[in-house]
């Protein structure tokens, strides 16, 4: 079975701890990184050239660089401009949901309930991913 | 009376001679008359009837006549006695005998000197009026019978008429007149008129020989005779076609400049004298001022000015001015008749006849109050739907503020206030797992975790309405004492201030400025406060300047804090955005914002200038939107 490299850019300890947790419990996942901002990422993607992970899982809203202007970011770079990026976050508003699509989302996923509930999560995104990757 | 008494007193003389011309018998009148005495009449011969010897032939031819014909009458000269000579009348007839032939002449004679000397008179006189008047040519003057032919034909009517007597003498007087005249009965009439009234006169056309029209001036006169009985009628014409041909077009020139003039009904068009009385009066006029003819003329055109005008002098003004450069021109108030008020076009030209003297004004007015009205209703519809669309503009931007903040509102809802919740939720699920397992190594963390995420709920919840209080009531502006709301500000932040070690410096120059003391007050702090949070060095330096600049106050708040990077200058003020994370600089990320909206209500404006590394210096001023407001309300 194949696993995905994945980056967590997420602001808050706890809820990173728990996702973390979950997305390597389940197996489907190896976490590449861990960032609490979108400048932490971007760092780090630029001091690991040859790592390119096959997902990145952003919150939306974060201290410093938040999720819209990460999606900015690597989207104005040639290099990760077809990365696939997942936003995920507390909010199901639709004006949010087609900000961060239209600033170049791959999708949009909200957040569980509580961040116990991962585990789920981290499944359905793999299935989610391997549909949209075996298409595209 | 026997006969012979009555021959004797005969107030005529008359004779009897025989056969051969021999006076066989005469009266006393004979006597009287020729001035021979009876005894040389007696046996004379019948040449003593005449006018001398010489005259004998004649006598012979003339007594021949009546002894053929029975009687002849013979007028002439006679000869008296006395050689002197009357005009007589000598009626002879002759007496015949059985057989025919003549027995004896009867002669009556008559002196008809005096009768004859009138009719030469009256042949004389008659010779040198027809000589006079077949001589004038300017008029043609000839005589008709009691039926209109024509009896006499003149020069001047031959030049006029182009008939020679003899083509017209004969013919009726009709024929000079034209087709319509003629159906009209006109020539029939003009006689009849003539005989009744003893003359008739008038102009009108006639037609000459060759067809042409000519105006005549033509003068019918009835001509009676002794006993007022109409003998026929004279009739003298004179051809004004000249005259005529220069007044009918000056006329008609006049009459539909005059007619123009008069029927112009936008425009009220009139002729002053050179004092600005009113000498006519077009309809134009009367519509547009109220006053009709009767009513205006001979009044000064000042009846139209307001009062104000009046007491300036105006009317005389504008004639002065007119007089001198020839036309005076202007938009005015003018006064109609029921005293309301027209804006007006007026254009005054003098007039001046041809020796360059002023016979008058013209004056041309025309009412624009209606152009004017719906200029000014068409600038005041502009107008209305300008402020209207300012309006519009205005609310649209409050609109879309509001909209703003209601999209910020519900991020904030969905992401700021959820996440604790989240995290509250989130722990004590791990407590009911870990209760569950009998595991209780790990709950002190997670309860102290949920009791920090309800702090930074309650945080939130308590900044989230401070800021939306802001907006809420209108700005009150009072005068603010800024030495006494700084030495407040610093108080309250003393704990703060003292912990940090920070050196702060005041530099103001300023000692008050309208605003919301309290509002001015958090401005202040929460911008002190900021300074102090973001230094890292282990003495804050933090200066507090206010400079006059103008009529407004310039503020600013520098420390050496680690400063903000070029593209996050315009960020710091978005509601409860970070720019740096929790760990090290704590905050809801409200505070400028709140700045930023009390900034905003002060009417000022706010901005950051910073070097990253070696501070931030906050810059903001207060009113200059409010005393624009002032200015302009």
């Amino acid at each position: 079975m194949k696993t995905y490299r994945i980056i967590l850019v997420e602001n808050d300890e706890d809820e990173q701890f728990f996702m973390r947790e979950a997305f390597e419990a389940s197996g489907r996942f190896e976490v590449l990184a861990q960032a609490s901002n979108g400048d932490e990422l971007v760092t780090w993607l630029r001091e690991h050239p040859g790592q390119l992970p096959d997902l990145i899982l952003s919150d939306l809203n974060m201290p410093g660089m938040n999720g819209m202007e990460l999606l900015h970011a690597l989207r104005a770079d040639a290099r990760y401009a077809a990365l696939p990026v997942v936003i995920t976050s507390t909010s199901s508003t639709q004006s949010i949901i087609d900000r961060a699509l239209a600033a170049g989302a791959s999708w949009y996923r909200v957040k569980p309930e509580t961040f116990i509930s991962y585990g789920p999560f981290a499944e359905t995104l793999y299935q989610e991913l391997q549909a949209r990757l075996a298409v595209g | 009376m026997n006969p012979s008494h009555l021959l004797q007193h005969m107030p005529e003389a008359v004779l009897q001679l025989d056969a051969d011309g021999f006076i066989g018998y005469a009266n006393p009148m004979a006597t009287t008359l020729t001035g021979y005495p009876p005894q040389e009449l007696l046996n004379g011969s019948r040449v003593l009837l005449y006018a001398g010897p010489e005259d004998s032939i004649r006598a012979e031819y003339e007594f021949g006549i009546a002894a053929r014909t029975g009687q002849y009458t013979s007028e002439g000269w006679r000869l008296r006695k006395d050689g002197s000579r009357f005009w007589g009348e000598l009626l002879i007839s002759a007496l015949r005998n059985d057989d025919g032939s003549t027995s004896a002449f009867t002669v009556l004679l008559r002196d008809t000197s005096a009768r004859k000397e009138a009719e030469v008179e009256l042949r004389k006189s008659e010779e040198r009026f027809r000589i006079m008047v077949e001589g004038v040519s300017e008029y043609g003057i000839f005589l008709l019978d009691t039926t209109g032919h024509i009896l006499t034909w003149n020069d001047g009517a031959a030049r006029i008429k182009g008939y020679s007597p003899s083509e017209i003498i004969g013919k009726h007087f009709s024929t000079f007149y034209t087709t319509e005249d003629l159906q009209d009965g006109k020539p029939a009439r003009e006689i009849r008129i003539a005989a009744e009234t003893g003359k008739y006169e008038e102009e009108g056309w006639r037609v000459r020989k060759n067809g042409s029209v000519f105006w005549a001036n033509i003068v019918i006169t009835a001509l009676l005779n002794e006993q007022n009985k109409l003998v026929g009628f004279s009739k003298v014409t004179r051809d004004l076609t000249d005259r005529r041909f220069n007044e009918e077009t000056l006329r008609q020139s006049e009459e539909r400049y005059r007619s123009l003039v008069e029927q112009v009904i936008d425009y009220g068009i009139f002729l002053m004298d050179e004092k600005g009385r009113i000498v006519s009066w077009n309809e134009g006029a009367r519509r547009i001022s109220g006053y009709g003819p009767d009513e205006i003329i001979g009044k000064y055109f000042s009846i139209f000015y307001p009062e104000e005008d009046l007491l300036n002098g105006k009317p005389a003004h504008e004639l002065k001015v007119a007089r001198a450069e020839g036309k005076y021109e202007e938009e005015g108030w003018r006064l109609r008749k029921d005293g309301s008020r027209f804006w007006a076009s007026v254009l005054i030209t003098a007039v001046f006849n041809n020796d360059g003297t002023l016979i008058g004004f013209s004056k041309v007015t025309r009412d624009l109050t209606e152009r004017k009205e719906s200029e000014r209703a068409l600038r005041d519809s502009f107008e209305r739907y300008r402020r209207l669309a300012e309006e519009l503009k205005l609310t649209n931007r409050e609109l879309v503020e509001a909209n703003g903040e209601l999209e910020q509102f519900t991020s904030i809802v969905s992401h700021d206030l959820q996440e604790p919740i989240r995290s509250i939720k989130g722990f004590l699920q791990l407590i009911e797992m870990k209760l569950t397992e009998g595991a209780t190594a790990d709950l002190g963390t997670y309860i102290r975790k949920s009791i920090g995420a309800a702090d930074r709920m309650r945080e939130l919840i308590q900044n989230l309405l401070q800021y939306a209080q802001l907006g809420k009531s209108e700005l009150a502006p009072q005068p603010v004492d800024l030495n006494a709301l700084l030495n407040e500000s610093l108080q309250n932040l003393r704990e703060v201030i003292e912990r940090s070690k920070a050196q702060i410096t005041i530099e103001n120059e300023v000692d008050s400025v309208p605003g919301d003391r309290v509002q001015l007050g958090q401005l202040i702090q929460n911008l002190l406060s900021n300074a102090l949070k973001f230094t890292e060095t282990e003495f804050p330096k933090i200066r507090i300047r206010i400079r006059r600049a103008g009529d407004e106050a310039h503020f600013s708040v520098s420390d050496n804090g680690i400063g903000i990077s070029q593209g996050d200058l315009l960020k710091v003020f978005e509601i409860f955005r970070r720019l740096h994370t929790n760990k090290p600089y704590p905050g809801t990320g409200i505070g400028l914002a709140i700045c930023k909206k009390i900034v905003d209500r002060h009417g000022g404006r706010i901005w950051p200038e910073s070097e990253p590394g070696k501070g931030t210096t906050f810059h903001f001023t207060l009113n200059e939107a409010i005393q624009e407001k002032i200015l302009t309300p």
